[in-house]
């Protein structure tokens, strides 16, 4: 491993870092958590370089990588009353010390996004996380199967429910 | 109409996942079916609605530099190791796919053989009774009633030729004939 290789590795994961935030943010409902989880996705990225395997795609290994972060994280958190994308948010992340500096952080994409992120809110975290992988991943279908481990026709018909669900909850523009 | 297709193939036509095939014939039946369209209308605003999220978040700069802070450790810790190991454990796996690959076509590479000589009167036997088998395969596809296996072959072979013509394959026939007849001669 030479210098440069690494300087490579890191340039390329940094350059998907708001991508992985993005999927992030909205599976935990949290920017402080979701900002952390980032910075932990990248570096076991960077960590599992030499695992990594060219024959797969790299972004679908680097967003399981996050969906795995993510899953952890909900499952070890302590108990709290909301789950998800937190009823919370982003009403905690504002008052967070970390944000202060930030107020156009308060909403992601600004008041035209708003109506989606509370419609996705509503979604099943399952359904949520096909739409999120897609979105912020791009990846199609197949490749969301393998990161969330479900057969293809689960993934299909979790993307059906959502799709149908957005499109009844987000009036059109 | 024909019969709609499931929910799930919307899902990909919506989404442009289909190869061009399905996707042409989901298109003709779009043309016809006033449910379906409706489907993929509600599809296909839902993946719009998604489309007005802030795909690549700005980050804060303080985040990107603790990031980069960190994956410097991160490059530092890393274990120096040649490049050619690193290579090998990339791309370990291209070689052992390679090698398996080359050894499987070596392998079944056909052996030189003598060419099979029948003994005397048993070659122009052997050609009868293999016009006589494909003739009988040939009846049998076409759906005619075979004729029955004692005119066409005489002797004792008849049950072992009735056995051998429900696998219906010329080939297992004729190696077989080839076989018992160098076994005879």
């Amino acid at each position: 491993m030479t210098l440069r290789d690494s300087d490579a590795e890191e340039q390329r994961l940094v350059a998907y870092a708001p991508r992985v935030y993005g999927l992030l943010v909205r599976m935990v409902g949290n920017r402080d958590t979701a900002e952390d989880l980032t910075q932990e996705t990248l570096l076991r990225a960077f960590r599992a370089f030499e695992t990594y395997r060219p024959e797969g795609k790299f972004r679908a290994w680097l967003f399981r990588i996050a969906t795995n972060a993510a899953r952890d994280w909900l499952r070890r958190r302590p108990l709290e009353p909301a789950l998800g994308l937190d009823a919370d948010w982003p009403e905690r992340a504002s008052a967070s010390p970390r944000r202060q500096s930030r107020p156009e952080d308060r909403l992601l994409g600004g008041e035209r996004a708003s109506k989606v992120e509370a419609a996705l809110r509503r979604l099943p975290a399952p359904d949520r996380e096909v739409l999120l992988l897609r979105y912020y991943g791009g990846l199609a279908f197949n490749d969301i199967a393998k990161v969330t481990g479900e057969p293809l026709g689960t993934v299909l018909a979790r993307a059906h429910r959502a799709l149908k669900k957005m499109a009844e909850l987000v009036p059109e523009e | 109409m024909t019969r709609c297709p499931k929910q799930e193939m919307w899902v990909r036509y919506a989404a442009a996942e289909l190869a061009d095939r399905p996707r042409r014939a989901l298109a003709a039946h779009l043309e016809s079916c006033d449910a379906c369209r409706r489907e993929v209308r509600a599809l296909a605003r839902g993946l719009e609605a998604m489309e007005r999220l802030e795909r690549e978040p700005a980050l804060r700069p303080e985040m990107l530099e603790t990031l980069h802070r960190r994956l410097r450790v991160a490059a530092a810790n890393r274990p120096q190791r040649p490049r050619v190991i690193t290579l090998v454990a990339r791309y370990g796996w291209v070689a052992a796919a390679a090698s398996v690959l080359v050894a499987a076509l070596v392998l079944n590479l056909p052996k030189p053989t003598a060419p099979a000589v029948l003994p005397g009167n048993h070659q122009a036997e052997a050609i009868q009774e293999i016009a006589a088998a494909i003739e009988l395969l040939q009846l049998a596809e076409n759906g005619t009633t075979p004729p029955q296996p004692q005119n066409l072959f005489p002797g004792d072979r008849t049950n072992e030729l009735n056995l051998l013509l429900d696998l219906d394959d010329a080939g297992l026939l004729l190696d077989y004939l080839m076989s018992q007849d160098r076994l005879q001669g």
